[in-house]
């Protein structure tokens, strides 16, 4: 029945709720018993002590990204040579000799989104960017936080700005259920339960597993590359690609691992340098791709100097959908507490 | 997640219903074993803020019906499918409403780390905002076959007990559903297409 997967992927899997379930019990308890001669109180009784175990471990679901869909920034020129290895070299001896001391594992990322629907009245009708900054935040004992805060939308290109001046410049629109407004939100951060906070090749992975992984460049291409054969992806090299680069910014992977990704990184030969590039902050950097499936690629936009990740973007998804960027503003060990996102 | 075999499972509850009409408490059990995948399919299908009454109101009608219930027809998870699925299918433009929302966004898509799943995340995310448009398109009678195989991972035979249709009137919606997704997803969509053979 796997031809179903897709729609099951789709609709995901909600958590349980230990505390909504009490509720619900509760509520049923409370109904009159009509015709009945039975009530519910009855029926749910000695249930309560059970509902208040299972409470401890109440979950809370968050929906905060957006799934970054972006049709911006462009895409560097493909440039052959062989001075891409060099600089993956590099960022090596750079990242092995970085910090990974502090309390928490934090990402921040700034996502932007063209909203799916046009907006505007009469002849003024014109396309929003939705941009949002989230952080990801992960204790050593994998305690999980997630922040997310949207920046505000804006009309996408000088056209839609046009448009949207002559559409009287609205500050807040309602589309699709939603409010959306020129300016940034409160935000939020959120602790997360009940889920493995990181995933390597698909594959749940531990804080535990990363610290656990091989410096040596070889080893840790044979681990990840196992996982990616246990995982069955559609294109390993591909996969094995991405999940070594996840190492290098999505990971709290240690200082020695992450130099080994770069120095397997650019052993593979599916990895292109494309030259120097900035990224959608205007930050330069050098530019690296690989094919993920089909035409989809993926472009990295690394620092060597920091051997930071700078810009994780998608292209070439058929279908028309927008690329999607990931601008990574910060990855790496703080001893902030988790807190709203601060506005970039 | 119950260690309990499937196997036991469906007479021992025929058997809490029984004795559930003369000692009420007994159907506790019920909700209890059944509140979890009851609760999910119906967050899955109208989102999380309408879920709470859907699944409250199914438990109720079980409980209120529950001298009608006929063992030799239908286990009582599938009894509860069946209920839940009526109740849902009072609320189309809701569950329209919610799949829009999943084709944006689905659930939960921030977990940390997980832009790793990239062939898997890349197709889902293309399919994503086409399959969720394609499924509210569909009939509501021929999604609720389709969603009662896809979530709730109901077998044909369970499904026409549940709705209370003809075997062969659950096969005709669900290929109708199939072949309505393929149409729409075009050929994108490596999905639903292996389908039809080993099927009875």
């Amino acid at each position: 029945m796997d031809d179903l997967q897709p729609i099951r992927d789709l609709y995901g899997e909600p958590e349980a709720d230990p505390i909504l379930k009490a509720r619900v019990r509760e509520r049923l308890a409370a109904e009159p018993r009509r015709r009945s001669r039975f009530s519910w109180k009855v029926a749910v009784a000695g249930l309560a002590a059970a509902a208040v175990a299972a409470a401890v471990t109440v979950t809370v679901t968050v929906t905060v990204t957006m799934p970054g869909l972006l049709g911006e920034g462009t895409p560097p020129a493909e440039v052959a040579t062989i001075s891409g290895r060099s600089i993956l070299l590099a960022a090596a001896s750079t990242a092995a000799g970085t910090s990974s001391s502090g309390a928490y594992w934090r990402v921040r990322k700034l996502h932007r989104q063209t909203h799916p629907e046009r907006l505007g009245t009469g002849e003024n009708r014109y396309w929003l960017v939705e941009s949002r900054v989230t952080e990801q935040w992960v204790a050593r004992d994998g305690r999980i936080w997630s922040g997310s805060r949207a920046l505000g939308a804006r009309p996408r290109g000088a056209a839609d700005e046009a448009a949207w001046r002559r559409d009287g410049s609205p500050a807040e629109w309602s589309s699709r259920g939603e409010v959306l407004s020129v300016s940034a939100a409160k935000g939020e951060v959120r602790r997360i339960t009940g889920k493995v906070p990181f995933s390597m090749a698909g594959r749940e992975t531990t804080f535990e597993e990363i610290q656990r992984l091989p410096a040596d460049p070889a080893a840790l291409t044979d681990v990840v590359a196992e996982t990616v054969r246990q995982e069955r992806a559609d294109s390993p090299e591909g996969v094995l690609a991405d999940a070594l680069s996840g190492l290098l910014w999505s990971k709290p992977t240690p200082p020695d691992v992450r130099a080994a990704a770069y120095r397997a990184l650019a052993d593979l030969p599916g990895v292109r340098y494309l030259g120097t590039s900035a990224d959608q902050r205007g930050r330069p950097g050098a530019a690296f791709s690989f094919d993920l499936q089909g035409s989809i690629r993926r472009t990295l936009i690394i620092d060597p100097a920091s051997s930071q990740v700078l810009s994780a973007t998608i292209t070439g998804t058929p279908g028309g959908v927008d690329d999607r960027v990931e601008v990574v503003l910060e990855a790496g060990w703080t001893d902030d507490r988790p807190a709203v996102p601060d506005l970039p | 997640m119950t260690a309990m075999s499937w196997a036991a499972r469906p007479a021992g509850d025929a058997e809490v219903i029984q004795l559930s009409l003369d000692e009420a408490e007994r159907f506790g059990a019920i909700f209890n074993t059944y509140f979890g995948e009851i609760h999910r399919f119906a967050v899955q299908r109208l989102g999380a803020d309408h879920a709470e009454d859907i699944v409250a109101e199914t438990f109720l009608t079980a409980f209120r019906k529950r001298a009608r219930y006929d063992p030799s027809r239908a286990t009582v998870r599938t009894w509860l499918y069946g209920i839940a699925t009526n109740l849902i299918g009072k609320h189309r433009r809701l569950e329209v409403r919610t799949l829009r929302a999943l084709g944006r966004y689905g659930h939960d898509p921030d977990a940390p780390g997980h832009d790793d799943r990239v062939a898997a995340v890349v197709s889902a995310e293309v399919l994503r905002p086409s399959l969720a448009a394609a499924i509210a398109g569909l009939h509501q009678r021929d999604r609720d076959v389709l969603l009662l195989v896809a979530l709730a991972g109901l077998s044909h035979e369970e499904i026409a007990t549940a709705l209370g249709i003809p075997y062969g009137t659950v096969a005709s919606r669900l290929n109708r559903a199939r072949k309505k997704l393929r149409v729409t997803l075009g050929d994108t969509n490596p999905m639903l297409e292996a389908e039809e053979a080993g099927r009875g």
